[in-house]
């Protein structure tokens, strides 16, 4: 017999496409039902297939199984509740003809949809997240906290909150009108972005893991792209920001996962296709009159894709691209990243002009990010014993060894 | 060749990991089975399956119902094909989840006259 080989993420991603397919079919109110006989599904599958070979459309066989035993599961229920569970039934009757093979488009529509579903404003963001992360990705709870670097009990709070509230929306708003589409959009914007930032910046050294919550953001900001609805300009600039980063990726780790700053990154390692496909995303973007937050980060990402080297980047611009983005999400962070930008331009004291009189909030002071960009300026401006002090400050906030070990290179004394 | 019964036996205590697979572990649990039949292809004469509800069949008259000690201690069963116990006991032991915590095999030659 032979072996089909399936994609890489074949198991989990058919999780999040019979997720999202057979809760549209059935209503959000059975959510879990639903995730329960995906997982049954799954599980039948791998008992059947690895003994009598893999039938000749796996994706209709699993819709088929997840199908029936939610059925089943439905019906039971409705013999102990007959009131509750008629509505749940004859939805999922008159639908069931067509059930079996669905196109591609519409399995899209389905996955993009139960995004929107779960980016509703009265769910906490941070759950929000999770939720997308079980029901669309096709992590467990434990891949889950291991991705965002959170205790499992931590995650279990969160989808508990989400999943009570997605079981009290009113059952009319699970189809959604285009109208509120489009009035959630920025909020399944912001969700994909923080899906990709996890992944990016996350303090977890493992680049595998962190590579996949990348992925799995791209994967969706496209299916978004290419949706009437949610191809905005916005959208474009995001899905290019992502492949842009995504580029340059690989290169920000050394052989034992050791970060790497920007001077000692190889650029020869950066992937040529993930900025070609990026910068045509960024080429995309640049029409309609609204310049968002995701246009100004990715015309950062590639001014330093399309620099031959750092003495060579072009700062002006990158400058010019964090105070747009201040003036759009006005952040002392931004003014940070503006900081170190103007003093690769203009020298290390305008650098620190620039956060002269800035008031950070707390939660960028007690960070290793804040006390590591005055370190570095103070240093470079001679200014040795402030530079020390707030070289300690970074070092003892630093998340994890990886950053500990690139601070200590970086903010190493002129002597030493 | 002599054929051996594999029985899988659920262990007394065992269960310690009873959480269900994520789908990438059903992956990986699909790749290392598939390896492993590959492996022992000219071994597993039946691959067997998993086993239901019995009953027992006597002269006697048996109490109505499944009978309660195969169902709640043998999963499954498969028949090996092999030069001697030891070998049958090797692929049987290599058996992706099959010898675990909570999970043994009891190996059987089938004496065949």
């Amino acid at each position: 017999m032979t072996t089909l080989q399936f994609g890489e993420h074949f198991f989990r991603h058919e999780y999040g496409r019979l997720v999202a397919m057979l809760s549209r079919r059935v209503g959000m109110r059975h959510l879990e039902t639903v995730e329960d006989a995906v997982q049954c599904a799954l599980l039948a599958a791998l008992e059947s297939w690895t003994r009598r070979g893999i039938p000749e459309n796996p994706s209709a066989w699993l819709f088929r199984v997840a199908h029936n035993h939610i059925m089943g599961e439905l019906r039971q229920r409705a013999r102990r509740d007959r009131l509750v569970a008629r509505r749940g039934l004859e939805a999922v009757d008159a639908t069931t003809t067509s059930a079996t093979a669905a196109m591609v488009g519409e399995v899209h529509d389905d996955l993009l949809r139960m995004l929107f579903v779960c980016c509703d404003d009265s769910i906490p963001i941070e759950s929000q997240l999770v939720i997308a992360l079980k029901t669309l990705c096709g992590f467990d709870v434990r891949e889950i906290a291991e991705r965002l670097f959170t205790s499992e009990a931590n995650v279990y709070k969160r989808l508990g909150r989400a999943r009570r509230r997605l079981r009290e929306l009113p059952i009319e708003s699970d189809d959604l009108s285009a109208k509120q589409l489009a009035s959630r959009l920025p909020a399944v914007q912001s969700i994909l972005y923080l899906l990709f930032t996890e992944g990016y910046l996350s303090s977890n050294a493992k680049e595998a893991i962190r590579r996949e919550l990348c992925d799995e953001a791209k994967r969706l900001a496209s299916l978004l792209a290419e949706h009437p609805l949610g191809g905005t300009p916005e959208t474009f600039a995001l899905v290019a920001l992502m492949h842009l980063h995504a580029a340059r990726m690989t290169a920000r780790q050394d052989a034992s996962d050791g970060l790497l700053l920007l001077e000692e990154q190889d650029r020869a390692s950066w992937d040529q296709r993930e900025i070609q496909t990026g910068l045509a995303w960024l080429a995309k973007s640049a029409r309609g009159e609204f310049f968002s937050r995701y246009h100004a980060e990715a015309g950062v990402a590639a001014e330093h894709c399309l620099a031959p080297s750092l003495e060579e980047t072009r700062w002006d611009r990158i400058v010019e691209c964090y105070a747009l983005l201040e003036q759009l999400a006005p952040s002392a962070f931004h003014t940070l990243n503006r900081a170190v930008a103007v003093a690769q331009w203009r020298g290390p004291a305008h650098g620190l002009a620039v956060l002269e009189g800035l008031e950070p909030p707390s939660w960028l002071v007690g960070s290793f990010m804040w006390a590591a960009v005055l370190a570095d300026l103070h240093r470079r401006c001679a200014n040795h014993e402030i530079a020390e002090r707030y070289r300690e400050v970074a070092l003892d906030s630093a998340p994890s060894t990886a950053v500990r070990d690139m601070l200590r290179r970086r903010l190493q004394t002129r002597s030493a | 060749m002599p054929k051996y019964l594999c029985l899988q036996r659920a262990l007394p205590g065992g269960g310690q990991d009873d959480r269900k697979p994520s789908p990438t572990q059903m992956q990986e649990m699909y790749a290392k089975f598939n390896e492993w039949r590959e492996k022992f292809r000219s071994n597993l004469t039946d691959i067997g399956g998993r086993l239901g509800a019995g009953r027992l069949v006597t002269t006697q008259p048996a109490p109505d119902g499944p009978l309660v000690e195969v169902k709640e201690l043998v999963g499954g069963y498969m028949i090996v094909t092999a030069a001697n116990m030891e070998e049958a006991i090797a692929v049987a032991r290599e058996c992706p989840g099959l010898v675990r915590p909570g999970s043994g095999v009891e190996v059987i030659e089938i004496h065949v006259p």
